[in-house]
């Protein structure tokens, strides 16, 4: 009878008791899981490529760094299912291990980046003034550079260590983050519930915390599993230019960028990792769009 | 005369969880040219989409599960849809609650109307419904005008194609008393000179007195009883009819009714301030400024222990400005605002984040709307919670958590509903809930800004049963603000009055109420509207006056703290 007014009012029909119903928000996603085939089978491709990473070494008997000479360059086999490359490594077992790296990075790096953003732009709805007019018009200035750019500078000045990624894809994604964030809380701030808390007298984190952020955490999940999509690709293209992860690593975006000159003598060598590549940035595209449509969050609406 | 609109056996309904869940009930009326009838009902009742099916609409995923429409003899439900489409502009016009949403706001007014089409000039749609400057208005964009204005030009895009019957939804809900006696004086007589049938879809029973011929109460999406108006009123024959009729507040009360299962009804006299109560908020020649525009001007008042004052005036007039300044939540730009328990005094000048904690948690702010003032991720015992543990009221999280069940009891709600979200709760459970979260920090003022206006009347009187009750219970000092006079007169001990932000008249309410001094509360009290067809607006209450405040003389003193502010007739 009463309809409830959340920051993400998009007309989809989003069954009702999934914003009414139990207060867990694990409940929550599981039930969205059922309902929504897009986020059932999107977050199924990225577990799947999560429990292959942690279980990389009981699942090949093969190393991925050492290589066997005398079995260079070999096609498909009982032994080699990929074949091997140009020193004798097993592909398969190299695109196994090689999701360690890219699902590494990548997680910290967007989860440093969307905590770090959301409270960025929370703090920006939530004060306004001129804290939000400084803060929005840097972030505008970063955003106006081109990602790789960017990427490429802050590598080759200070280094290629995992750490320096994280870094760098902060300064990149960061405004982009800040901007949905900004937007979605935007909606929640004026609610009377925050000038409740706000005559009590409590602190910016307070609010933060209890009022404004259980009420766009959809917001962030979705800002999550995309930026995670994208955030892959563009770590596998450092990787591959040569400034993301030091041979001999297994890594999806080197070994193609190491076994493209023997693409026409063993072409699983390069398709492997691309094919690893492109499931795991659909899976997350997949659970993105599925996790979004279910809980009504409007990706353009938001600003992104 | 046969009948313009008639409906007959009228079911629909919606599905929810695999059943059909019934909204609207075997409803059926017949309404003759020229006459209006009104759906009164409490939200959920079905009265909306009853009158929404006389344009042939029905909200998404409700469906007809019986019965027919017929308006202007076609049947509705069978037409094609370029012929509804016909019917809808032509035949049928729907003027919906909010007029400020209805318009759209990047189109200039004129060719907002000119869209609806119509032989009559654009110019002659803005006179008829009494807008001045038509010439001038037709270049402005829906944001310029007042609230009043917009349902004005909602007016005359529904009246352009010289429809038959008029639905109205609720016009008049969201408007203060003043506009909404001038925009209900504007539909009766255009009523009248154009000879529409009005289907008045209406909560507020004094709104249906004065303007139905007949009325059709509904419950739950069934019928519950229709009768002619004065028949109605008079003598109501079911006792849901009876309970609704008697839960409105009347500008005679002189305390609080109470409503009896049977509909009787019986006035709670006030409990008299002790004349040695002592001031707990102390307000003193306070301006508050937005930008350039002064909202308040000037404003001094006291509110002692155990007393309920009332803040009155038209929207606009600074009330919830005082209110949100008095919470810390805007600064004042002059004047000073101090709480006083006894020996010490705290000042209120000071936003909430820079007053003492202990100062805070005395003045505590109820809101008007209570589905945004709980956070719909928490549950309700959480809110009560927070604020518990916030102040410091109690120690561990076990001793939180079995007060803040008190509180809920306290408040006259089931102690389990503190699992619950708030959307799991009705508007007025969810208003109590306000009330207890404003409690827990055992405040000595409570503000309640418009607390009953989002309410159903009989929600509405058992909420202002509990603040009253509260305030004896905890001896609270309590701003009320309201614009409802007739509220204001049951539960208020004193009144001031407020028009742009100055205070024009202030006394205790029942004197205020037996003699008004100044014409703006005549002309409030006469634009209140009574539950009753036969009530006649009192007399002088159209003066026009100017104000003749000077410095040093500025109030007329009518003895027993009853003072106006000195004004003059305008032609005298």
């Amino acid at each position: 009878m009463s309809v409830l007014k959340t920051p993400a009012e998009a007309p989809v029909p989003a069954p009702p008791p999934a914003r009414s119903g139990a207060p867990g928000s694990a409940a929550r996603v599981w039930r969205t899981v059922r309902t929504s085939r897009p986020a059932a089978i999107g977050l199924a491709i990225v577990a799947v490529h999560i429990v292959i990473a942690l279980l990389a070494p009981l699942l090949t008997p093969y190393h991925p760094t050492t290589g066997d000479a005398a079995h260079a360059l070999l096609g498909p086999s009982a032994d080699h299912w990929a074949g091997t490359d140009q020193y004798g490594r097993d592909v398969l077992t190299r695109v196994l291990y090689g999701g360690r790296y890219a699902l590494g990075v990548s997680v910290t790096a967007t989860l440093l980046t969307l905590a770090l953003g959301t409270v960025l732009g929370c703090a920006a709805a939530l004060r306004g003034g001129w804290l939000d007019d400084l803060l929005m018009r840097v972030l505008d200035a970063v955003l106006s550079i081109p990602a790789i750019l960017v990427l490429l500078v802050i590598v080759t000045a200070l280094g290629t260590g995992s750490g320096v990624i994280v870094l760098a894809i902060g300064v990149i994604c960061v405004p982009q983050v800040v901007r949905v964030v900004r937007g979605a809380a935007l909606a929640v701030v004026p609610q009377d519930y925050v000038t409740a808390a706000r005559a009590r007298g409590e602190g910016t984190w307070a609010i933060l915390r209890r009022e404004v952020l259980p009420n766009i955490t959809d917001v962030v999940c979705v800002e999550f599993a995309m930026r995670a999509s994208w955030v892959v690709l563009l770590i596998s293209s450092l990787s591959f230019l040569g400034f993301g992860a030091d041979p001999p690593t297994p890594d999806w975006g080197l070994m193609v960028s190491e076994n493209r000159t023997a693409i026409t003598v063993v072409p699983m060598a390069s398709l492997a990792p691309i094919i690893a590549l492109a499931t795991l940035v659909v899976g997350l595209n997949l659970a993105a769009d599925g996790l979004s449509k279910a809980w009504g969050v409007d990706r353009i609406r938001e600003g992104s | 005369m046969s009948a313009i609109v008639s409906v007959a056996g009228l079911g629909v309904a919606y599905r929810s969880a695999g059943r059909d869940v019934p909204v609207v009930d075997d409803v059926s009326f017949e309404l003759p040219p020229g006459r209006t009838l009104a759906l009164v009902g409490e939200s959920g009742s079905g009265k909306s989409t009853v009158a929404a099916t006389l344009l042939g609409h029905l909200r998404y995923g409700s469906r007809l599960t019986g019965g027919t429409v017929r308006v202007d003899g076609q049947d509705v439900f069978a037409l094609p849809a370029r012929e509804l489409r016909r019917l809808r502009g032509g035949a049928v016009a729907m003027i919906a609650q909010n007029a400020g949403q209805a318009l759209t706001p990047s189109m200039r007014v004129g060719r907002q109307i000119a869209e609806a089409g119509g032989d009559v000039p654009v110019t002659d749609l803005l006179e008829q419904v009494r807008l001045p400057r038509p010439a001038e208005l037709v270049r402005r964009y829906p944001h310029e005008l007042s609230g009043g204005q917009q349902q004005r030009v909602a007016i005359a895009m529904a009246i352009a194609t010289r429809p038959k019957v008029l639905v109205l939804d609720e016009p008049t809900t969201g408007l203060d008393v003043l506009t909404q006696r001038s925009v209900l004086d504007l539909v009766g007589s255009l009523r009248d000179e154009l000879g529409l049938a009005a289907v008045l879809v209406s909560h507020d029973l004094g709104v249906v007195a004065r303007m139905a011929d007949e009325v059709c109460v509904l419950r739950s999406g069934r019928v519950v009883e229709a009768a002619p108006t004065r028949r109605l009123f008079a003598a109501p024959a079911d006792p849901y009819t009876r309970r609704l009729l008697a839960s409105v507040p009347r500008l005679t009360d002189t305390g609080l009714a109470l409503v009896g299962e049977d509909g009787t009804r019986e006035v709670r006299p006030k409990r008299a301030v002790p004349d040695d109560a002592a001031p707990s908020v102390d307000v003193r020649d306070v301006t508050i400024d937005y930008g350039s525009s002064r909202a308040v001007d000037g404003v001094s008042f006291q509110v002692r222990r155990g007393e309920v004052l009332a803040l009155v005036g038209e929207s606009g007039s600074g009330k919830s400005t005082l209110a949100w300044a008095l919470a810390g939540l805007r600064a004042p730009s002059g004047g000073a605002m101090t709480h006083e328990t006894g020996d010490t005094a705290g000042d209120l000048g000071a936003s909430a984040r820079r007053r003492p904690l202990a100062l805070r948690r005395k003045i505590q702010l109820v809101f008007q709307n209570a589905d945004t003032s709980l956070n719909p991720r928490r549950s309700v015992g959480d809110a009560v919670r927070r604020p518990l543990r916030f102040f410091g009221a109690a120690g561990s999280r076990d001793d939180a958590a079995a007060r803040a069940r008190r509180l809920i009891s306290d408040v006259r709600l089931d102690p389990d509903f503190a699992d619950r979200l708030p959307a799991q709760l009705s508007g007025g459970q969810r208003q109590r809930i306000g009330i207890a979260r404003a409690l827990a920090g055992e405040p000595d003022v409570l503000i309640a800004d418009e607390i009953t206006t989002a309410l159903d009347v009989s929600v509405q009187a058992d909420v202002l049963r509990l603040l009253d009750d509260l305030r004896r219970e905890r001896d609270l000092a309590c701003l009320f603000i309201s614009h409802d006079l007739a509220v204001v007169r049951g539960i208020a001990d004193r009144v001031v009055v407020l028009r742009h932000g100055v205070v024009v008249e202030e006394g205790p309410t029942d004197a205020v109420f037996a003699d008004p001094g100044h014409p703006y509360t005549r002309q409030l009290m006469a634009a209140a509207l009574e539950p009753d067809p036969d009530a006649v607006a009192p007399a002088g209450a159209a003066d026009d006056w100017a104000d003749a405040a000077e410095a040093g003389a500025v109030w007329d003193d009518l003895g027993e703290a009853h003072r106006v502010r000195r004004w003059r007739s305008a032609d005298g």
